[in-house]
C-alpha cells in the first residue's frame, strides 16, 4: 500500500506543487492549511508521515509539532526558511525527524521523505533494534568489535572519535544537532562545541578523501551533522 | 513594520520628562536658627518623621544629638545611617558616611550641622560639599545651620560677639536652598533651656554661657538671622525683570591683596552685591615684585574666599595698581569699587604721592568708591609683610659683589687720572654717579646700588676731598655733595630695579601669551581626540614641569586617560591608579576641581581640574602634586589653557558627529543604489517567467514538445536566479544596522566551504570544483551563513565566467592572523577598466550594473559588505595564466 502523507502548508501554490510531485512518485497525499486542522487530521487519518510547514497562519508550527509529539512517534519533516537556524534546531530538539529548507527542489524533497519513512519503519519495528554493523558507501563499522574500515582498510580512531562516528552512523541520513551529539557523548551540561568541532575535523581527515568536500559526514551549518545515507 | 504604527504616548513623554527633571537635583531644605539650641534639629526630625509616616523613603544621615534626650527620642523609628568611624590620633571620630548614603539613595536624607568640617581623611573637607553631592545625586536633603556660620555674615557676627567662627558655609548654598525654615525662640527662653541643660551638658553649658550665650549676643544674632531670612524672602518676591535690570546696572569690583583686611572687603562686597542683585568681581593686581611665599599663600586664600562668596576672580598685571584697576573698571563697566584702607603714618613720600583711592577717584570720577577701614591687627601684618617683601633684594651674590667692586675700582682709577690731569672735582662726582648707575644696572636688587653709592661717597671723601686720605670733609659744602650723590645713586638704582622687574614681568607675560597662542594654533591644526590629548599633555608637562594626565570621555561616557610622565619627576605612575581615577571621575560628575590643594579629596596625589564647555565637562586635566601644590600662577595658567582645550575637544566632537552623519548618508546612498539595481534586476527574470508560463498556458496543444520543454527550463532558471538574489538580499539584513557588524561565532573554515560547495553542486551538477583546505583545522570567528553566501557568490561568479569543463578552485589557508579564502578560475578574467569598481553595485556614471547579464555586480558588492562587517578585506585580480582570483581575508582572532 502506498504511504499516506499529510502535507501541512498554507500556501496553495506550494501545496499544489508538493502534492503533484508526491502523487507522481507513488504517495497518497492529504492536505490541510492550518495547525489545528493538522492535529485533527493526524488523529483521524493516521498518516505515515507529516510534512509540516513551520509558518502557519493559525498557530506556531513548533506548537503543532509539540502537540503531535506528545502522543505520536509519526515521522515529521518540517519545512523552514533559510537563515532560521534556531528554528530548525528547536524543531529537531522537539524530535522532528528532519527538516527541509525553502526553496527546495523535488529530488531533495523526495530524498528527505524516503529517509524519514525508513526511520519511521525502523523505529516501529521493535524499538530501534541495535544492528551489529553498518555499511555506508565504502565505510564499514562493526559495532560489536568496534572496528571501523574504510575501503577495506582499518581506520584507527580515538574512543571519542569512535563514539561520535558510531552515533552518526546509527542514524544515516538524519541530522543530529550539536547539542544532541554533545549530550550523547559527553553527557548533559557539557559545553564541548569546540571539542566536537576539533574531533569532527580529525574524523574527517581519517575517513574522507578531502575534508573540504566530505562524502560521509555532512555539515548542516548552524544546526548539526548528518551521516550520508547510501 | 510594527514600529511605523508606533506613536509615543504624550503622557508617557511627560512622565519621562518629569522623571528626568526629578532625577537632576534633589531639593535642599535648611532649618535656620540664630544659635545652638533653638530647636533646629528637633524641627528637622519632626518634619522628617511626618514625611516618613506618609511613606517617604527617609534616612537620617547624621544627627548631632549633643545627647539631648528629646532629640534622641525623635530618632526612634527612623532609619539611621551608621556613622563612619575615622581614626584620628588616639580618638575615633564619627563622620557622616557619604558613600553609603549615595549607595542607599533614599528619597530624603537628614544631615545635621551643614557648617561642619569633616575629619581629615574624608572625601570632602566640608560637610556642605557632601550635601552638594547628595543633591547632585538627586536626593532631597534636610539640614541645619546657624546664622554665624554663613560666610558673608561671618565678620559681622564676629564684630558683634567678639567670637571668631571658623566653620563657615558659602552663601550660595544658603541661596540655592529650595526652602529655608527659620527656627526662632525668644533669647530668654533659649537661655532658660540652656540652664536646664537641654542644649549642652552641664559643664559645657557654663562655658558656653559665659562666652557666647549672653542675652545681648543672642538678641543681635537673632536680629541678623531674621534679617537674613527677610532678605531671602524679599529676593524671592523680586520681579525677574527688575532684577535683570539691576544686574545690568550695578557691578561691583573689589580689590584684594595679601592683607587679611581683604577678606573683610570681600564679605562686605558679597553682602552688598547680594543686596543689589549685582555681579561682582574680585581683582588682584599682580605686583612687579614677586611676593613672598607667605603672601602668596594669603593671596590664594583670599582668592578662594572670593570664589566661595560667589565672585568672579580676575588677576591683572600692571605697574600702577590704581591705573590698572581704573582701566579694567572702565572696560568692564564697573559701577562700584570697594577698597580696603589702613591708616598709614604720614611719611615724606606720602606728601608727594597721591593716595591710592584718591588716584582712583581722579581716574574714575563717575564710579562710586567704597572704603572699608582696616583693623589694627592688619597693620602689624603689613609691617611684617614689607620686610619680607624687601628680603629677596637683600640677598648676596658673589658675582654681583665682584662686578660692583670692579666698577668702583675702575671709576676710582679713572678719577685718579682726572685728578692728576686737573679736570676738576665736578667731573669726579659725575664719574662716581655714572659708576653707581652702571652698578645698579648690571646687578640684581637694590642692595648693590645703595651699597655702591655709599662706597662711592666714602671713596670720594677719602681720595678727592681735602684733607686727602681722611674721611674728614667739613668745609666747602661737601656734606651736601655727599647727600646729593647718595640720593642720585638711590633713585637711579631704584629706577633701574623697577625697570628690570617690569621687563621681567613683561617677558613673562609675553611668554604666557606666546605659549597660549602657540597652543591655540597647534590645537586648531590638530585632528582626532588622541592627537589633541597628546599635544595638550606635551605642553602641560613642558609648562608646569609636572606629570600630567588628561581624561576625555568617549560617546559611551567612558573615561579615557592620556598620561605623560614629566622628566623632572621620578615616578608619577600613581596617577594611573584607580584611586586617582576615582578623583578624576568625581571631577567629571561634580564639575568641580578636586584633589591635592583643594577642598575635596585633598588626599589625592594630584590636582584635577575640569575642562568645561557650555556646562558640560569634556575632559579632566590632572597635574601631579608630588613636588608640592600648584601655586596661584600655575592654577591661573591652567585655567587659561582649559578653554582652549575645551574648544578643541568640542570641535573634534562636532566633526566626529558630522563624519557620522556622512557615513550615514553614505550608507543611505548604498542602500538606494542597491534598491535601484535590484528593481532593475528583478524585473528581467520576472518578465521571463511571466512570458514563458503565459506562452505555455495560452498555446496548449499548439506548441511542440521541444519548445514547451525549453520554456519550462527557462522558467526554472529564472526562478533559481530570483531565489539566489533574494538569498543575497536576506543576507544583507543579517548585518546589523548602524554598527554594520555581525554576530560572530567560531566556525570551522572547512565546514563553511563544504556547505557552500555542496549547495553550488546541487545548482551546477557536473562542474569541476577543487577544494583545498589546510591539514590543521582552521577555526574562524564569523557568521557562517553569511560567509557561505560569500563563497557561493564567488563560486557562481567563477562558474559563469569560465567554460563548462573548466576547473574552479577554492582554497583556504592561514596567513599569520588571517584566514584566507581564495576562489580561482581560468576563465576570461576581469576587464581592466572594471577592476576598481568590481565590488561596487553600480559603476560611476553608468546606469548598467556591472554584469548586466544578471546582476552579479550586486552579488559582489554584497560580498564586500559582508567581509567588511567581519573586519576583513577582499581583493580581486587577474591570474598570470588567465582567469581571475578573488580573495578575502578574515581575522582569525576576535578583535
Amino acid at each position: 500500500m502506498e504511504p499516506l502523507i499529510l502535507v501541512v502548508e498554507d500556501d496553495e501554490t506550494i501545496g499544489n506543487f508538493i502534492s503533484a510531485v508526491l502523487t507522481a512518485n507513488g504517495y497518497k497525499v492529504i492536505r490541510c492549511t492550518g495547525g489545528k486542522e493538522a492535529i485533527q487530521m493526524n488523529a483521524s487519518h493516521v498518516p505515515d508521515l507529516i510534512l509540516l510547514d513551520l509558518g502557519l497562519p493559525d498557530m506556531d508550527g513548533l506548537e503543532v509539532l509539540k502537540n503531535i509529539r506528545m502522543w505520536s512517534k509519526i515521522p515529521i519533516v518540517v519545512v523552514s526558511a533559510r537563515g532560521y537556524e534556531r528554528e530548525k534546531v528547536q524543531a529537531l530538539d522537539m524530535e522532528a525527524d528532519d527538516y527541509i529548507v525553502k526553496p527546495f527542489g523535488t529530488s531533495e524533497l523526495l530524498a528527505r521523505i524516503r529517509t524519514a519513512l525508513r526511520h519511521g519503519i525502523r523505529s516501529k519495528d521493535g524499538e530501534e533494534k541495535q544492528e551489529s554493523f553498518v555499511t555506508i558507501g565504502e565505510l564499514k563499522i562493526d559495532f560489536d568489535k568496534r572496528i571501523v574500515q574504510m575501503a577495506g582498510e582499518r581506520i584507527h580512531l580515538t574512543p571519542i572519535e569512535y563514539k561520535i562516528l558510531a552515533l552518526l552512523s546509527r542514524h544515516p541520513g538524519k541530522v543530529l544537532t550539536h547539542d544532541y551529539i554533545i549530550r550523547e557523548i559527553w553527557g548533559p551540561y557539557a559545553n564541548e562545541s569546540r571539542t566536537l568541532r576539533v574531533n569532527m575535523a580529525n574524523i574527517r581527515r581519517k575517513i574522507e578523501k578531502n575534508p573540504g568536500e566530505p562524502q560521509y559526514i555532512l555539515t548542516e551549518m548552524g544546526v548539526g551533522y548528518r551521516m550520508a545515507d547510501k | 513594520m510594527d514600529n511605523q504604527d508606533y506613536r509615543p504616548d504624550p503622557e508617557a513623554i511627560l512622565e519621562k520628562i518629569k522623571d528626568e527633571e526629578e532625577k537632576e537635583t534633589g531639593k535642599l531644605k535648611i532649618f535656620f536658627g540664630y544659635a545652638a539650641g533653638v530647636g533646629k534639629t528637633y524641627a528637622m526630625l519632626d518634619e522628617a518623621k511626618d514625611r516618613y509616616n506618609m511613606g517617604t523613603d527617609v534616612l537620617v544621615g547624621y544627627a548631632e544629638p549633643h545627647e539631648r534626650p528629646e532629640t534622641l527620642r525623635f530618632l526612634e523609628g527612623l532609619p539611621v545611617l551608621p556613622p563612619k568611624i575615622i581614626p584620628y590620633k588616639s580618638m575615633e571620630l564619627k563622620e557622616f558616611d557619604l558613600d553609603e548614603a549615595l549607595k542607599r539613595k533614599p528619597r530624603l536624607i537628614l544631615v545635621d550641622e551643614l557648617a561642619h568640617t569633616n575629619a581629615a581623611g574624608s572625601r570632602n573637607r566640608k560637610r556642605y560639599q557632601d550635601v552638594e553631592e547628595l543633591l547632585n545625586a538627586g536626593i532631597d536633603v534636610y539640614t541645619t545651620v546657624n546664622v554665624q556660620h554663613l560666610e558673608s555674615l561671618n565678620n559681622v557676627v564676629e564684630d558683634v560677639t567678639r567670637i571668631t567662627v571658623r566653620e563657615t558655609v558659602p552663601d550660595y548654598i544658603f541661596d540655592r536652598a529650595d526652602m529655608v525654615k527659620v527656627i526662632d525662640i525668644e533669647p530668654e527662653e533659649l537661655l532658660h533651656r540652656l540652664k536646664e541643660g537641654k542644649v549642652y551638658r552641664e559643664e559645657r553649658a557654663k562655658t558656653a554661657m559665659n562666652n557666647f550665650f549672653t542675652v545681648e549676643n543672642l538678641k543681635v544674632l537673632r536680629e541678623i538671622a531674621l534679617r537674613k531670612a527677610t532678605e531671602r524672602i524679599s529676593n524671592e518676591n523680586q520681579n525677574e525683570r527688575v532684577m535683570q535690570e539691576k544686574m545690568a546696572s550695578t557691578k561691583f569690583l573689589v580689590c584684594i591683596g595679601a592683607s587679611p583686611s581683604s577678606a573683610k572687603c570681600l564679605r562686605w562686597t558679597a553682602r552688598a552685591a547680594e543686596a543689589f542683585h549685582a555681579h561682582w568681581i574680585a581683582v588682584y593686581v599682580e605686583e612687579e615684585d614677586m611676593p613672598a611665599s607667605e603672601q602668596k599663600q594669603a593671596i590664594r586664600e583670599n582668592m578662594e574666599l572670593a570664589e566661595k562668596l560667589g565672585a568672579e576672580v580676575t588677576t591683572l598685571n600692571g605697574h600702577d595698581i590704581a591705573e590698572t584697576i581704573a582701566e579694567y573698571a572702565r572696560l568692564s563697566g564697573i559701577t562700584n569699587i570697594v577698597v580696603g584702607k589702613s591708616r598709614n603714618k604720614k611719611t615724606i613720600k606720602s606728601l608727594f604721592e597721591m593716595d591710592f583711592e584718591d588716584k582712583l577717584i581722579s581716574l574714575l570720577p563717575q564710579i562710586e568708591v567704597h572704603i572699608i577701614p582696616d583693623s589694627a591687627l592688619t597693620r602689624r601684618f603689613k609691617a611684617k609683610g614689607r620686610l619680607i617683601f624687601l628680603k629677596p633684594h637683600l640677598s648676596f651674590k658673589g658675582s654681583d659683589m665682584i662686578k660692583m667692586a670692579g666698577i668702583l675700582l675702575i671709576s676710582l682709577l679713572l678719577c685718579e687720572g682726572l685728578q692728576t690731569l686737573n679736570f676738576g672735582e665736578q667731573n669726579v662726582i659725575m664719574v662716581f654717579i655714572l659708576s653707581v648707575l652702571i652698578v645698579s644696572r648690571i646687578t640684581e636688587g637694590y642692595f648693590y646700588g645703595v651699597f655702591g653709592s655709599i662706597v662711592s661717597v666714602l671713596l670720594f671723601n677719602f681720595f678727592f676731598t681735602e684733607p686727602y686720605f681722611t674721611f674728614n670733609a667739613i668745609g666747602n659744602g661737601y656734606p651736601l655733595t655727599f647727600l646729593i650723590m647718595l640720593l642720585v645713586a638711590l633713585i637711579t638704582s631704584a629706577l633701574t630695579v623697577r625697570i628690570k622687574t617690569q621687563a621681567r614681568l613683561a617677558v613673562e607675560r609675553e611668554h604666557r601669551t606666546e605659549v597660549m597662542y602657540e597652543i591655540n594654533k597647534k590645537l586648531l591644526a590638530t585632528r582626532e581626540t588622541e592627537n589633541i590629548v597628546s599635544l595638550v599633555l606635551d605642553y602641560a608637562v613642558k609648562l608646569f614641569g609636572r606629570s600630567v594626565i588628561l581624561y576625555t570621555i568617549n560617546d559611551k561616557a567612558e573615561m579615557n586617560g592620556g598620561f605623560l610622565q614629566s622628566e623632572e619627576e621620578e615616578d608619577a605612575s600613581f596617577m594611573r591608579s584607580d584611586d586617582e581615577k576615582a578623583v578624576a571621575h568625581w571631577v567629571f560628575v561634580n564639575q568641580k576641581r578636586a584633589g591635592a590643594g583643594t577642598d575635596t579629596l585633598m588626599g589625592a596625589g594630584a590636582y584635577y581640574q575640569p575642562v568645561l564647555f557650555q556646562g558640560n565637562v569634556l575632559a579632566v586635566i590632572g597635574l601631579s602634586c608630588k613636588k608640592g601644590n600648584l601655586d596661584h600662577n600655575n592654577r591661573l595658567f591652567l585655567r587659561m589653557i582649559a578653554p582652549l582645550v575645551a574648544m578643541a575637544l568640542e570641535r573634534q566632537r562636532l566633526s566626529d558627529e558630522q563624519r557620522n552623519i556622512l557615513v550615514e548618508t553614505e550608507k543611505e546612498k548604498m542602500r538606494s543604489n542597491l534598491l535601484r539595481a535590484i528593481s532593475h534586476d528583478l524585473r528581467t527574470p520576472l518578465t521571463g517567467i511571466l512570458g514563458a508560463s503565459s506562452a505555455i498556458l495560452e498555446n496548449e496543444g499548439t506548441l511542440n514538445a521541444e519548445t514547451n520543454h525549453q520554456l519550462v527550463v527557462n522558467i526554472r532558471e529564472d526562478s533559481q536566479w530570483l531565489i539566489r538574489m533574494v538569498e543575497n538580499l536576506l543576507s544583507v539584513t543579517r548585518i546589523k544596522e548602524g554598527t554594520m557588524n555581525v554576530t560572530k561565532t567560531l566556525e570551522a573554515g572547512e565546514e563553511v566551504i563544504a556547505e557552500a560547495v555542496g549547495r553550488i553542486r546541487i545548482r551546477y551538477p557536473g562542474r569541476n570544483i577543487l577544494v583545498k583546505v589546510p591539514e590543521e583545522l582552521l577555526e574562524v570567528p564569523m557568521d557562517g551563513t553569511l560567509i557561505a553566501q560569500v563563497i557561493i557568490n564567488l563560486l557562481e561568479n567563477a562558474i559563469k565566467h569560465s567554460k563548462e569543463d573548466a576547473f574552479i578552485e577554492i582554497h583556504l589557508e592561514k596567513q599569520e592572523k588571517w584566514a584566507v579564502f581564495e576562489v580561482l578560475d581560468n576563465g576570461r578574467g576581469i576587464l581592466k577598466e572594471d577592476v576598481p569598481y568590481i565590488f561596487d553595485s553600480y559603476m560611476p556614471g553608468g546606469d548598467k550594473p556591472l554584469d548586466s547579464s544578471r546582476g552579479m555586480g550586486i552579488g559582489l558588492s554584497i560580498c564586500m559588505s559582508i567581509i567588511k562587517a567581519h573586519n576583513g578585506r577582499m581583493e580581486a585580480e587577474n591570474r598570470s595564466g588567465g582567469g581571475a582570483a578573488f580573495r578575502f581575508y578574515l581575522p582569525v582572532e576576535e578583535n
